[in-house]
């Protein structure tokens, strides 16, 4: 019991932590906007994606604590203790859950999204745009195979949300480092 | 020293989402330790995918030679391809979960087959790269044709391939049929550098990936469904990776001059 009360003195000071991290995220953002420094430039718009990405990922723990807790549910005045632990039941029931039609849907999907692509590439868009459009595609084709084919969407939340922020903070790398690229055509 | 034992898996449930106890996410360690190492490896390839679209999109003379027949018939054929192989791998898992080990190795015989398809395929394309243009990590010999109209824009962009012998002859600077003038410049150096890398990158991971399935379709009778499920999350991750690959590296550098 001793180890219980300074495993919950540690979650309070993580939660504490990681909540201030996401208000202060989210508080850059809105100061960007809030002194005019936003001109809808490239810059702007990636420093606002990553700082709200960024709140976020923050958010997560805090957020998953508070929904164990019950403050979650208690807030929205939506069930009682029967749907909780019904929930947590079928979290646990829901194994595999694939069928041979859904994986044919999903391979169907990606064959067009790639068709997609490639078409966008004969329509002759300018760098850019074709970039940002490309990487969205791809986003996209990438949730599809890891949710279906990788099993992801059947997986446990708490894993499921210990993998996909990695990848969402290696897309915020590269959106905050991708707007030195357009100006160093200028600095030339 | 605890020791392991059966109520503490069943209590899970019990214990909540991150609960955790013996058998954290309930995932099992090999599939973690899987996990852990595809999340390993997709920060490596999203660093060398960042630093060349970083270095495509600030550079002035980026070669785009990818022309509709071969470069892109092919490469869409090879996604085509990998993408028949992850769901054949996939089946693989659906018969493996459903102890039928025999259906299973065929399933996984055959997304070897398609992965070995997709290698031969890219190996082709190399070798046009390299054997007919010239391209090589450190440099190639494309050069790029721009045709200048009276106020200096450029209205055409073309990718010429100038062999050595030529290249210390021509002119630099010429004036075509229509009386606007052409210049000749050297293609970026970078292209076969981050061309290479990264699909020679890729390309190890997927003949990897054919290695790990022989091994498992081979011996599957000392198997369990999780070690198949396990192989088949490093093929589908060789698989997402090659989503980002193809329309990064050359669906970017079309080339929409005809030749």
């Amino acid at each position: 019991m001793q180890q219980t009360k300074g495993k919950e003195k540690e979650t309070h000071l993580l939660n504490l932590v990681l909540t201030a991290m996401a208000v202060g995220s989210l508080l850059l953002a809105g100061y960007v906007l809030a002194t005019g420094q936003f001109k809808g430039g490239t810059d702007d718009l990636f420093l606002i994606l990553v700082c709200l990405l960024a709140a976020l990922l923050f958010a997560i723990v805090p957020f998953m604590w508070a929904y164990e807790q019950g403050y979650v549910t208690q807030f929205l005045d939506v069930g009682d203790e029967g749907e909780t632990a019904a929930a947590h039941a079928h979290d646990a029931a829901h194994e595999h859950g694939i069928t041979n039609k859904q994986n044919l849907v999903v391979w169907g999907a990606l064959l067009v999204l790639t068709a997609v692509e490639v078409f966008l590439a004969y329509i002759q868009l300018n760098l850019t745009l074709m970039l940002i459009i490309v990487m969205g595609l791809s986003i996209i084709k990438a949730a599809l195979i890891m949710a279906y084919f990788m099993h992801l969407k059947f997986e446990r939340l708490s894993f499921v949300l210990t993998i996909v922020p990695a990848l969402v903070v290696l897309l915020c790398l590269f959106a905050i480092f991708f707007p030195d690229s357009f100006r160093l055509h200028d600095l030339r | 020293m605890a020791e392991v034992r059966v109520q503490d898996v069943a209590t899970d449930a019990a214990t909540g989402e991150w609960g955790g106890g013996t058998f954290p996410y309930r995932v099992g360690h090999r599939k973690l330790g899987m996990w852990l190492f595809i999340m390993s490896d997709s920060l490596t390839f999203t660093a060398l995918l960042i630093g060349y679209s970083y270095v495509r999109v600030a550079s002035d003379t980026w070669p785009k030679p990818f022309q509709f027949s071969p470069s892109i018939i092919f490469s869409s054929l090879m996604t085509l391809v990998l993408l028949s192989s992850s769901l054949t791998m996939v089946m693989a898992v659906m018969a493996a979960n459903r102890r039928k080990k025999r259906s299973a190795r065929r399933w996984i015989i055959a997304t070897m087959f398609l992965g070995s398809l997709f290698v031969i395929l890219h190996g082709y394309e190399w070798k046009h790269l390299i054997e007919d243009e010239g391209v090589t990590p450190s440099g190639n010999q494309f050069m790029l044709a721009r045709t200048y109209d009276d106020s200096g824009q450029v209205v055409n962009e073309r990718v010429v391939h100038i062999r050595p012998e030529e290249a210390s002859e021509m002119e630099t600077e010429t004036v075509n049929d229509q009386g606007q003038t052409v210049r000749y410049v050297q293609a970026d150096r970078m292209f076969g550098a981050a061309f290479f890398g990264i699909t020679g990158l890729h390309m190890f991971h997927v003949l990897t990936g054919v290695l790990y399935l022989g091994v498992i379709a081979a011996r599957i009778k000392r198997f369990t469904a999780e070690d198949v499920e396990v192989s088949g999350l490093y093929w589908h991750f060789v698989d997402l990776v090659w989503m980002f690959v193809f329309p990064l590296i050359y669906l970017l550098s079309v080339d929409f001059t005809p030749h």
